[in-house]
């Protein structure tokens, strides 16, 4: 009997900024050990729906749960404070797209940081998982380095490291590879294959469609702020339902002709 | 505390006369200022090793010299070398060449900063000299210089209330006067920083204004 | 002027040190604290700090000194010329370096701040393990010219009584109706300090310019 956990529950997310609505009435769930890809074209709200899910951005309507737990409202429903959203996000590890690295700090201490300040744990525990994820993401030798002196694809992949050192239950991905130059791409979505392949739950919004369609568990399609689609990545890609999904596809496809993916 | 009010009230005419010529002093050294800067620039960036060493050496010895003590030695000092001021000619000497220095810093600054390219067009089309300087130069020069300038007049708006000490009567000396007969030291010296902020929420809107001009032309 | 007034000249010197310090060290934490409830948008007190910030930037120090030394026994404070000073220096120089340091927090990267945030720093940890660390590096070429500055306007203490180095040199000269000598000696005590910090600064820039660029 297979163990099927729920660890993300999304229950009708909305959100507007001003007049414009990013985000109308999304919902989905993510089952432990799936990588979800979130796919759409610029503007459908991708993004801000990933920054709904650990209360960066807080949405207007609509609940998420992590395991069961509701994110940013507490059980007598009000609204939790800094310190109660901090400890739930201790939970959720998250990748950013211009990879968000703390340049005061060496790529080792940007990974032990938060294990230490924030979950207290013993310094000599966290430099020895600390070192392994380094070993795990190929960075070794860059451990005393800062980030300043890294290529975008080494950033990126210490990145995905320091959301690892905290043992997330969830990974979040906001573009992870966007802002890299096309041959250092390769890197950081052979680390994230990898994950994928250990059983990490993933929610990663992207517009590597090969990488989707290899190491995709689901695909959601988002468009003007709407689930348009959702299914496994074979059904996706080559049987599309819908016809947005279907142009969005058609023009995957000619950009690679083009040599532009 | 009201009561204190209506007496610096009564006293109006000195305050006002006072924070007129506060402003009097302000711009006159403000524009000598700006326009002695305008001198000292060119020769600061000379290719004469000798004017601009000189000059350079001016603008650093003003930037470490504190302004009251500068108006200290104008007005106290200079007597000794045989050249007596009265206490406005002093004031408005001392501010005008100490903020000299800081306008030419801020001039040069400015033109380090500027693009080449739409002068020389200028002189490709022919504009020469006064013109040039007048018509393609100055205006781009100025709004970017436009809130450095501002800051630098708030500054010489400050700087001439030290001015006090040498019984200049502007609107420090004003505020203090009313506060040494009527005993109403909070009243009178609230009043005149209000009247100081309100001076200075001008010259920023001033500011604003030339840097809105300046935006629309970016 | 002979070796006793010199002797003078270089106690203001000592006082016009020790009070510059009292202001800058005292000013610099509280211009800090002044400059995050703007940045955190506390309600009615960032109000408050910006048209005090406002207020004292436009306000003559000598007018401000001449405030509190007059007015707070008026309403019952007793207040010394050398506690006025600090208070005058510190209400001032607070006021600039809110400026300085807010300008930092206001370009401070968000995505930084939000990576804090994923991983579960609560506010007290990412202001002082992310922010702050980065934000002194950023502010202090400003907070050393606001240093200087604030060296520069010491000699208006004079005006309250208190003997710095200006007043030292004001009182030889009506001694001794050879003011210039004294003012000259003033000078030359005064300048290498300013200089000293100027050149700091210009450093702390420069040095800051070749790391980024590195």
């Amino acid at each position: 009997m297979r163990d099927v956990t729920k660890v993300l529950d999304v229950v009708g997310i909305s959100k507007h900024f001003g007049d414009l609505e990013v985000l109308r009435d999304i919902s989905f769930q993510v089952q432990k050990g799936e990588t979800v890809c979130v796919l759409g074209p610029s503007g459908s709200g991708k993004s801000t729906l990933l920054r709904c899910i650990n209360w960066l951005e807080r949405p207007d309507a609509g609940q998420i749960y992590l395991s069961g737990q509701e994110i940013g409202v507490t059980a007598g429903g009000v609204v939790m404070g800094d310190r109660e959203l901090s400890h739930i996000r201790t939970h959720i590890g998250m990748v950013f797209q211009h990879f968000a690295l703390w340049p005061h700090l060496t790529v080792l201490q940007n990974l032990m940081e938060a294990p230490i300040q924030v979950q207290k744990r013993p310094k000599a525990e966290v430099r020895e998982e600390a070192l392994a994820l380094l070993a795990k993401v190929g960075l070794s030798d860059k451990r005393d380095v800062f980030p300043a002196k890294l290529s975008g694809g080494q950033k990126q992949r210490v990145g995905i490291a320091r959301a690892l050192a905290m043992k997330p239950d969830l990974l979040l991905f906001d573009e992870p590879t966007s802002a890299l130059d096309p041959e250092l791409v390769g890197e950081v979505l052979v680390v994230m294959r990898e994950l994928a392949r250990e059983g990490m739950t993933m929610v990663i919004v992207t517009h590597e469609m090969g990488f989707a369609r290899e190491a995709a568990t689901r695909v959601l399609f988002l468009d003007h702020g709407r689930v348009v689609e959702t299914g496994s990545p074979e059904q996706f890609f080559s049987r599309p339902e819908t016809d947005r999904a279907r142009q969005f596809i058609q023009r995957y496809a000619n950009d690679a002709a083009n040599g532009r993916r | 505390m009201i009561h204190d009010f209506g007496i610096v009230w009564s006293e109006r005419s000195l305050l006002l006369s006072g924070l007129g010529n506060t402003t009097i002093l302000s711009i006159l050294s403000a524009v000598a200022a700006l326009l002695l800067g305008f001198m000292l620039t060119p020769a600061l960036m000379s290719k004469q090793a000798w004017l601009s060493w000189i000059v350079r050496g001016f603008v650093d010895g003003m930037r470490c010299v504190p302004f009251l003590l500068f108006a200290y030695i104008v007005y106290y000092g200079l007597p000794s070398l045989g050249l007596r001021l009265d206490n406005w000619t002093s004031g408005l000497l001392a501010l005008t060449i100490y903020n000299a220095a800081y306008m030419a810093e801020i001039l040069r600054g400015a033109w380090a900063s500027q693009p080449r390219e739409p002068i020389e067009a200028g002189v490709a089309f022919g504009f020469s000299n006064l013109s040039l300087f007048r018509r393609i130069v100055l205006p781009p020069l100025l709004l970017a210089a436009g809130p450095v300038i501002g800051n630098q007049i708030i500054q010489i708006v400050k700087d001439s209330a030290f001015l006090t000490i040498i019984a200049l009567p502007e609107l420090t000396h004003a505020a203090a006067s009313i506060q040494s007969r009527h005993y109403v030291p909070f009243a009178a010296f609230i009043t005149a920083v209000f009247l100081y902020w309100g001076l200075c929420l001008v010259i920023e809107a001033g500011v604003t204004t030339i840097d809105r001009l300046a935006a629309a032309r970016r | 002027m002979s070796a006793g007034d010199l002797l003078a000249i270089l106690q203001g010197a000592v006082v016009t040190v020790t009070l510059s310090l009292a202001g800058i060290l005292i000013g610099l934490p509280i211009g800090l604290a002044l400059a995050v409830l703007r940045w955190a948008d506390v309600p009615i007190v960032a109000r408050i700090v910006a048209v005090y910030v406002s207020v004292l930037r436009a306000t003559p120090l000598v007018t401000l000194l001449l405030l509190l030394f007059f007015a707070l026994p008026n309403i019952g404070i007793a207040i010394g010329p050398i506690s006025a000073a600090i208070l005058a220096l510190v209400m001032n120089t607070a006021a600039f370096n809110c400026e300085v340091w807010r300008a930092s927090l206001m370009n401070f990267p968000k995505d930084q701040y939000e990576a804090a945030q994923s991983v579960g720093m609560n506010a007290a940890l990412r202001f002082r393990r992310i922010v702050l660390p980065q934000i002194v590096r950023v502010s202090l070429p400003g907070l050393v010219n606001e240093m200087s500055l604030l060296i520069k306007v010491t000699p208006v203490l004079a005006v309250v009584g208190v003997v710095d180095i200006t007043r030292a040199a004001v009182r030889i000269g009506a001694q001794t109706y050879d003011p210039l000598p004294p003012f000259l000696v003033a000078i030359a005590l005064y300048a290498p300090i300013v200089f000293l910090l100027v050149s700091l600064q210009r450093w702390i820039e420069r040095r800051q310019l070749r790391m980024a660029a590195a």
